[in-house]
């Protein structure tokens, strides 16, 4: 099903590829463009839990070479939001 | 060894020179960690419950053992939401907390770091004793919705506990080199508890304190420390490990709880890392009360001080305790797990019951009809989903989520939310599973 919901800020391509990313390894109801780029991802915001941070994990991992960490702060700035998840992996990326 | 009552039991009693715990690469000793309970004991202030929020298991077990020898109860909870923290406080007078990150609590708040500063090395205390019936800890159980039910954890039953799974892990002084744990389950749930705060009491084994939760912070503690290295982990943790693809250092063995771990991932996982795999069969109320190997043999072997009786178990220093799983009897003293008696889901270590989702996804506004499905591989399947079929004219699968969130865990928000004309009930209005599991079908084929 489809929802009319305006998209409030227009994803940038990078954060579009790792929306996607989270939309099909999570199997999310939620279309990528979506996805806040500025609300939390976990709790309030898109309701991710603790058994999608690891299954997020593997699919950056897979994707990107990024390897995610509990001392990184974990839930709190990296996953804070999309934008700042799109930035951590462009910062580390290996391929 | 759990003794009649008015006996006392040590906090430990291993050599003041073993290693107790890991932390940094640097090992602590239990003559240093004794010193250090003492010190922080000595500044908890005088109140009967300590709420242990700490993620470093170091401070967590500084945080336990503190408070157990001011005869203070350790209330085992992991949430640190505000609003949990004022339930807790609301249910358990005059607590106070032990925590080692922000807390937003009016109550009073001691960082186990900055009240104990390291003692210096060969200070030491003596190991206090604590009576075997006092209540050490209490840990909870998630319900879907109202108040998580309380379980009382007599420090006998914890030490009983605790030298059954040295015996039967060969993690006694006796059994070899002494051996280093890391555990991916928090201090406060009640596997990580016993694991990883207990078992370095109560046998030859040291915690390794830092949190490890992805699995490069597992590959990377693990490296830390010597041998013989033991995994604690859950079948979700164990997949993510395996699909990582880095092969971990030689382990002694890798134990798995919260959930029946599928006879094709233990074996993998044994043919990849070269060591046994080993299940705990476990629950808040009991305990660890049995184990197996998973690939060998589909019964468990009940611990030492744990016999099987219609309904539950008996448990050494705890009694008799109903379960939610039916267990039959087997050969050779083991038992087969035949299923849940209820109708509660278990989803990554956490238990709602299928009938009270329904009542909560029917109260929501603009809901016609609407229920809850367990899918078939929920047991075998780390990263099951329930997902919800509903009849709502006009709302969107969005809107029905927004209005479940908050009212039940987070995990058991339906996924997918399948929206449907009509629920396919028969003549009964009852709701036959295999018509939900045809309608699920054409949902995911969507």
């Amino acid at each position: 099903m489809s929802t009319d919901i305006e998209t409030p800020t227009a994803l940038l391509p990078g954060e579009m590829e790792v929306a996607s990313l989270i939309v099909s390894a999570l199997s999310l109801e939620t279309r990528p463009e979506d996805i806040p780029p500025d609300e939390p991802l976990f709790g309030a915001g898109l309701g991710l839990d603790s058994i999608d941070a690891l299954e997020l994990a593997l699919a950056i991992s897979k994707a990107y070479g990024v390897q995610l960490r509990s001392d990184d702060e974990r839930n709190h700035r990296i996953f804070s939001s999309l934008r700042t998840l799109t930035a951590h992996i462009e910062k580390h990326r290996a391929r | 060894m759990t003794g009649p009552e008015g006996c006392r039991l040590p906090l430990t009693a291993r050599p003041a020179s073993d290693v107790l715990c890991w932390r940094g690469g640097r090992a602590i000793t239990v003559g240093r960690f004794l010193a250090e309970v003492a010190a922080l004991a000595a500044r908890l202030p005088d109140r009967p419950y300590a709420i242990n929020l700490c993620t470093d298991r170091y401070r967590a077990l500084l945080g336990f053992t503190a408070a157990l020898s001011r005869g203070q109860v350790t209330l085992l909870c992991a949430d640190r939401a505000p609003q949990r923290l004022r339930a807790l406080a609301a249910r358990f007078p005059h607590a106070h907390v032990v925590a080692d990150g922000p807390v937003d609590t009016a109550l009073p708040v001691l960082r186990p770091d900055s009240a104990s500063p390291p003692a210096a090395e060969g200070e030491t205390a003596p190991a206090p004793l604590i009576p075997a019936e006092q209540v050490a800890a209490i840990a909870f159980t998630s319900g879907s919705t109202g108040e998580p039910a309380a379980h009382a954890k007599p420090w006998g039953a914890l030490v009983s506990g605790a030298e059954a799974a040295a015996e039967r892990f060969a993690l006694r002084a006796s059994d070899g080199p002494p051996a280093a744990v890391v555990a991916t389950v928090p201090p406060q749930h009640m596997y990580g508890f016993e694991t990883t705060l207990m078992l370095p009491l109560h046998s030859a084994a040291a915690q390794v304190a830092g949190e490890t939760f992805y699995p490069s912070d597992v590959a990377e503690a693990l490296a830390a420390v010597p041998a013989r290295r033991v995994l604690v982990t859950t079948p979700l943790q164990l997949r993510a490990l395996l699909a990582a693809g880095t092969a971990p250092p030689p382990l002694a063995a890798i134990i798995s709880a919260t959930a029946p771990l599928s006879p094709a991932l233990a074996e993998a996982v044994e043919r990849a890392w070269d060591a046994p795999v080993l299940e705990i069969y476990g629950a808040t109320e009991a305990g660890s009360m049995a184990s197996r190997r998973t690939v060998d043999d589909p019964d468990w072997l009940p611990y030492r001080g744990v016999s099987l009786h219609p309904g539950g178990v008996t448990v050494a220093g705890l009694g008799p305790v109903p379960l939610a799983d039916a267990l039959e009897p087997t050969a050779a003293g083991r038992f087969r797990l035949l299923g849940r008696e209820s109708d509660v889901v278990k989803l990554g270590g956490r238990r709602a019951s299928l009938a009270e989702l329904n009542r909560l996804l029917l109260a929501v506004d603009g809901v016609e009809d609407g229920v809850f499905l367990a899918p078939d591989d929920l047991e075998s399947n780390p990263a099951a989903r329930l997902s919800a079929f509903v009849v709502a004219p006009g709302r969107t699968a969005e809107d029905i989520l927004s209005a479940l969130r908050g009212r039940t865990e987070a995990i058991f928000l339906p996924r997918p939310v399948v929206l449907v004309p009509a629920l396919p009930r028969d003549g009964l209005g009852k709701l036959p599973r295999r018509a939900l599991l045809e309608l699920r079908r054409a949902a995911v084929a969507r």
